[in-house]
Protein backbone atom coordinates (compact mmCIF):
# COMPACT_ATOMS: atom_id res chain seq x y z
CA UNK A 1 0.00 0.00 0.00
CA UNK A 2 1.05 3.46 0.03
CA UNK A 3 -0.90 6.73 0.76
CA UNK A 4 -4.41 6.25 0.98
CA UNK A 5 -6.28 9.40 1.35
CA UNK A 6 -10.28 9.25 3.12
CA UNK A 7 -10.65 5.63 2.67
CA UNK A 8 -13.88 6.02 4.90
CA UNK A 9 -15.35 8.47 2.20
CA UNK A 10 -16.04 10.64 4.58
CA UNK A 11 -15.90 13.91 2.22
CA UNK A 12 -18.15 12.10 -0.64
CA UNK A 13 -20.82 11.24 2.54
CA UNK A 14 -20.48 15.03 3.60
CA UNK A 15 -20.93 16.49 -0.41
CA UNK A 16 -24.10 13.96 -0.23
CA UNK A 17 -25.32 14.74 3.01
CA UNK A 18 -25.20 18.52 1.62
CA UNK A 19 -27.22 17.68 -0.77
CA UNK A 20 -24.78 18.19 -3.42
CA UNK A 21 -25.49 16.00 -6.41
CA UNK A 22 -22.77 15.90 -9.69
CA UNK A 23 -25.29 13.94 -11.96
CA UNK A 24 -25.84 15.44 -15.27
CA UNK A 25 -24.18 18.89 -14.24
CA UNK A 26 -21.72 20.65 -15.83
CA UNK A 27 -19.06 20.88 -13.05
CA UNK A 28 -15.81 23.11 -12.90
CA UNK A 29 -13.52 22.13 -10.12
CA UNK A 30 -11.04 24.69 -9.35
CA UNK A 31 -7.79 23.06 -7.56
CA UNK A 32 -8.39 19.72 -8.98
CA UNK A 33 -4.98 18.43 -8.21
CA UNK A 34 -4.29 15.15 -9.61
CA UNK A 35 -8.14 14.00 -9.79
CA UNK A 36 -8.34 12.85 -6.44
CA UNK A 37 -12.38 14.25 -6.30
CA UNK A 38 -12.75 14.23 -9.65
CA UNK A 39 -13.06 10.47 -9.98
CA UNK A 40 -15.68 10.38 -7.71
CA UNK A 41 -17.79 12.70 -9.79
CA UNK A 42 -16.64 12.79 -13.71
CA UNK A 43 -18.70 9.65 -14.90
CA UNK A 44 -22.15 10.88 -13.76
CA UNK A 45 -21.57 14.40 -15.10
CA UNK A 46 -22.70 15.90 -18.11
CA UNK A 47 -19.22 17.87 -18.74
CA UNK A 48 -16.48 18.16 -16.14
CA UNK A 49 -13.72 21.13 -16.97
CA UNK A 50 -10.96 20.54 -14.21
CA UNK A 51 -8.39 23.16 -13.66
CA UNK A 52 -4.89 23.35 -11.28
CA UNK A 53 -2.10 26.10 -11.78
CA UNK A 54 0.02 22.29 -10.97
CA UNK A 55 0.95 20.72 -14.48
CA UNK A 56 2.50 17.42 -13.83
CA UNK A 57 -0.71 16.83 -11.40
CA UNK A 58 -2.83 17.86 -14.64
CA UNK A 59 -1.57 15.89 -17.13
CA UNK A 60 -2.05 12.52 -14.96
CA UNK A 61 -5.43 13.38 -14.13
CA UNK A 62 -6.15 14.10 -18.19
CA UNK A 63 -4.72 10.52 -18.62
CA UNK A 64 -6.53 8.81 -15.88
CA UNK A 65 -10.25 10.75 -16.59
CA UNK A 66 -9.81 11.57 -20.39
CA UNK A 67 -13.29 12.57 -20.44
CA UNK A 68 -12.41 15.74 -18.43
CA UNK A 69 -11.49 18.61 -19.75
CA UNK A 70 -8.67 19.22 -17.47
CA UNK A 71 -6.54 22.58 -18.03
CA UNK A 72 -3.20 24.09 -16.06
CA UNK A 73 -4.85 26.99 -14.93
CA UNK A 74 -5.42 29.14 -12.08
CA UNK A 75 -9.05 30.34 -11.67
CA UNK A 76 -7.58 34.13 -12.69
CA UNK A 77 -6.98 33.04 -16.30
CA UNK A 78 -9.85 31.17 -17.29
CA UNK A 79 -12.26 32.34 -19.21
CA UNK A 80 -15.93 31.10 -19.14
CA UNK A 81 -19.31 32.66 -20.89
CA UNK A 82 -21.14 33.84 -17.96
CA UNK A 83 -24.01 31.21 -16.48
CA UNK A 84 -22.02 28.45 -18.23
CA UNK A 85 -21.51 26.00 -15.92
CA UNK A 86 -23.98 24.49 -13.38
CA UNK A 87 -22.02 23.50 -9.89
CA UNK A 88 -18.25 24.98 -9.30
CA UNK A 89 -16.25 23.08 -7.10
CA UNK A 90 -13.07 24.28 -5.09
CA UNK A 91 -11.67 21.81 -4.02
CA UNK A 92 -9.46 22.38 -1.01
CA UNK A 93 -8.57 25.61 -3.38
CA UNK A 94 -9.92 28.73 -1.79
CA UNK B 1 -10.13 34.33 -2.70
CA UNK B 2 -12.61 36.77 -3.18
CA UNK B 3 -12.24 36.97 -6.44
CA UNK B 4 -12.58 33.46 -7.20
CA UNK B 5 -15.64 33.49 -5.59
CA UNK B 6 -16.93 36.56 -7.65
CA UNK B 7 -15.67 34.32 -10.95
CA UNK B 8 -17.60 31.51 -9.79
CA UNK B 9 -20.53 33.79 -9.32
CA UNK B 10 -20.02 34.82 -12.79
CA UNK B 11 -20.28 31.48 -14.33
CA UNK B 12 -22.30 29.67 -12.30
CA UNK B 13 -26.36 29.15 -13.38
CA UNK B 14 -28.79 31.31 -11.34
CA UNK B 15 -30.09 27.74 -10.00
CA UNK B 16 -26.35 26.30 -9.60
CA UNK B 17 -24.53 26.24 -6.61
CA UNK B 18 -20.96 26.71 -4.91
CA UNK B 19 -19.40 24.06 -2.89
CA UNK B 20 -16.11 24.83 -0.89
CA UNK B 21 -13.77 22.40 0.47
CA UNK B 22 -11.14 23.61 2.56
CA UNK B 23 -9.32 22.30 6.26
CA UNK B 24 -10.73 24.86 9.20
CA UNK B 25 -8.23 25.89 11.56
CA UNK B 26 -8.23 23.29 13.42
CA UNK B 27 -4.91 21.86 13.86
CA UNK B 28 -3.95 18.40 12.12
CA UNK B 29 -3.41 15.54 14.20
CA UNK B 30 -0.91 12.76 13.81
CA UNK B 31 -2.85 9.40 15.07
CA UNK B 32 -1.91 5.58 15.77
CA UNK B 33 -5.19 3.83 15.61
CA UNK B 34 -7.22 5.55 17.85
CA UNK B 35 -4.31 7.14 19.73
CA UNK B 36 -3.30 11.00 19.33
CA UNK B 37 0.08 11.07 19.25
CA UNK B 38 0.72 15.32 18.59
CA UNK B 39 0.15 18.11 16.48
CA UNK B 40 1.24 18.38 12.61
CA UNK B 41 2.51 21.88 12.53
CA UNK B 42 0.92 23.05 9.51
CA UNK B 43 2.62 26.81 9.18
CA UNK B 44 0.66 29.28 7.98
CA UNK B 45 -2.51 26.95 7.28
CA UNK B 46 -4.44 28.93 10.16
CA UNK B 47 -3.87 31.89 8.43
CA UNK B 48 -5.03 30.39 5.17
CA UNK B 49 -8.05 29.07 6.63
CA UNK B 50 -8.62 32.03 8.00
CA UNK B 51 -8.57 33.42 4.80
CA UNK B 52 -11.00 31.49 3.10
CA UNK B 53 -13.64 31.74 5.76
CA UNK B 54 -13.11 35.82 5.93
CA UNK B 55 -13.59 35.45 1.79
CA UNK B 56 -17.19 33.31 2.01
CA UNK B 57 -18.43 36.02 4.72
CA UNK B 58 -17.47 39.15 2.46
CA UNK B 59 -19.45 37.50 -0.85
CA UNK B 60 -22.42 36.94 1.41
CA UNK B 61 -22.30 39.82 2.59
CA UNK B 62 -22.35 41.26 -0.32
CA UNK B 63 -25.13 39.90 -0.99
CA UNK B 64 -23.53 37.46 -3.93
CA UNK B 65 -24.11 34.34 -2.49
CA UNK B 66 -27.02 32.47 0.14
CA UNK B 67 -25.20 29.80 2.20
CA UNK B 68 -27.40 26.93 2.07
CA UNK B 69 -25.71 24.17 3.62
CA UNK B 70 -22.36 24.01 5.82
CA UNK B 71 -20.89 20.19 7.06
CA UNK B 72 -18.01 19.36 9.02
CA UNK B 73 -16.38 16.24 8.59
CA UNK B 74 -12.87 13.99 9.24
CA UNK B 75 -10.48 13.77 6.75
CA UNK B 76 -7.87 11.07 7.28
CA UNK B 77 -4.54 10.47 5.32
CA UNK B 78 -2.89 7.48 6.08
CA UNK B 79 0.69 5.92 5.26
CA UNK B 80 2.70 2.61 5.31
CA UNK B 81 5.04 4.04 8.32
CA UNK B 82 5.62 7.34 9.87
CA UNK B 83 7.92 8.31 7.29
CA UNK B 84 6.01 8.20 4.59
CA UNK B 85 3.32 9.79 6.39
CA UNK B 86 5.59 12.74 7.33
CA UNK B 87 7.27 12.95 3.90
CA UNK B 88 4.00 12.91 2.30
CA UNK B 89 3.01 16.06 4.57
CA UNK B 90 6.22 17.90 3.79
CA UNK B 91 5.87 17.27 -0.12
CA UNK B 92 2.07 17.90 -0.46
CA UNK B 93 1.29 20.68 2.18
CA UNK B 94 2.31 23.79 1.98
CA UNK B 95 4.98 24.50 4.75
CA UNK B 96 4.09 21.84 6.98
CA UNK B 97 5.90 19.41 8.88
CA UNK B 98 5.57 17.13 12.51
CA UNK B 99 7.92 17.67 15.14
CA UNK B 100 10.64 14.80 15.64
CA UNK B 101 9.39 14.28 19.26
CA UNK B 102 6.01 13.44 17.67
CA UNK B 103 7.51 11.73 15.02
CA UNK B 104 9.27 9.18 17.66
CA UNK B 105 5.93 8.96 19.57
CA UNK B 106 4.23 7.93 16.88
CA UNK B 107 6.81 5.18 15.99
CA UNK B 108 6.74 4.08 19.52
CA UNK B 109 3.20 3.61 19.09
CA UNK B 110 3.15 1.94 16.14
CA UNK B 111 5.53 -0.36 17.36
CA UNK B 112 2.95 -1.14 20.25
CA UNK B 113 -0.07 -1.31 18.13
CA UNK B 114 -1.67 -4.17 17.05
CA UNK B 115 -0.89 -5.94 13.63
CA UNK B 116 -2.78 -3.83 10.61
CA UNK B 117 -3.07 -0.37 12.57
CA UNK B 118 -1.45 2.25 10.19
CA UNK B 119 -0.55 5.71 11.25
CA UNK B 120 -2.86 8.64 9.95
CA UNK B 121 -3.54 12.23 10.08
CA UNK B 122 -6.60 14.03 11.09
CA UNK B 123 -7.66 17.23 9.06
CA UNK B 124 -11.31 18.68 10.25
CA UNK B 125 -12.76 20.35 6.89
CA UNK B 126 -15.59 22.40 6.40
CA UNK B 127 -17.97 21.97 3.53
CA UNK B 128 -19.94 25.42 2.54
CA UNK B 129 -22.69 24.71 -0.01
CA UNK B 130 -23.83 27.87 -1.53
CA UNK B 131 -26.59 29.49 -4.23
CA UNK B 132 -26.61 32.48 -6.00
CA UNK B 133 -28.02 34.80 -3.91
CA UNK B 134 -31.70 35.47 -5.35
CA UNK B 135 -32.10 32.30 -6.51
CA UNK B 136 -35.00 29.91 -7.36
CA UNK B 137 -34.47 27.87 -4.16
CA UNK B 138 -32.72 31.06 -2.01
CA UNK B 139 -32.78 30.78 1.95
CA UNK B 140 -31.75 33.29 4.34
CA UNK B 141 -30.92 30.29 6.93
CA UNK B 142 -28.09 28.03 6.66
CA UNK B 143 -28.68 23.96 7.40
CA UNK B 144 -26.20 23.13 9.12
CA UNK B 145 -25.47 19.36 9.95
CA UNK B 146 -23.00 18.37 12.60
Amino acid sequence: MAIIEDPEGHETAALASSGVSFTSRRVLEIGCGDGRLTKQFARIAASVLAIDPEQEAVARLARELPMVDARPLDIADLSLPVHSVDLVLFSWSL
Amino acid sequence: MVDALRRAHHVVTTDGIVVDLHPTAAPASMEVGAQTIGHVDAGDAQRRHAAAETALKTVVDAGLFDVDAVVGFDFYTYGDTVEELRDYIVENWRSARIDPAILDAARRALGAAPAGVRPRVLERVCLTRLRPAGGPSARTRPQVVP
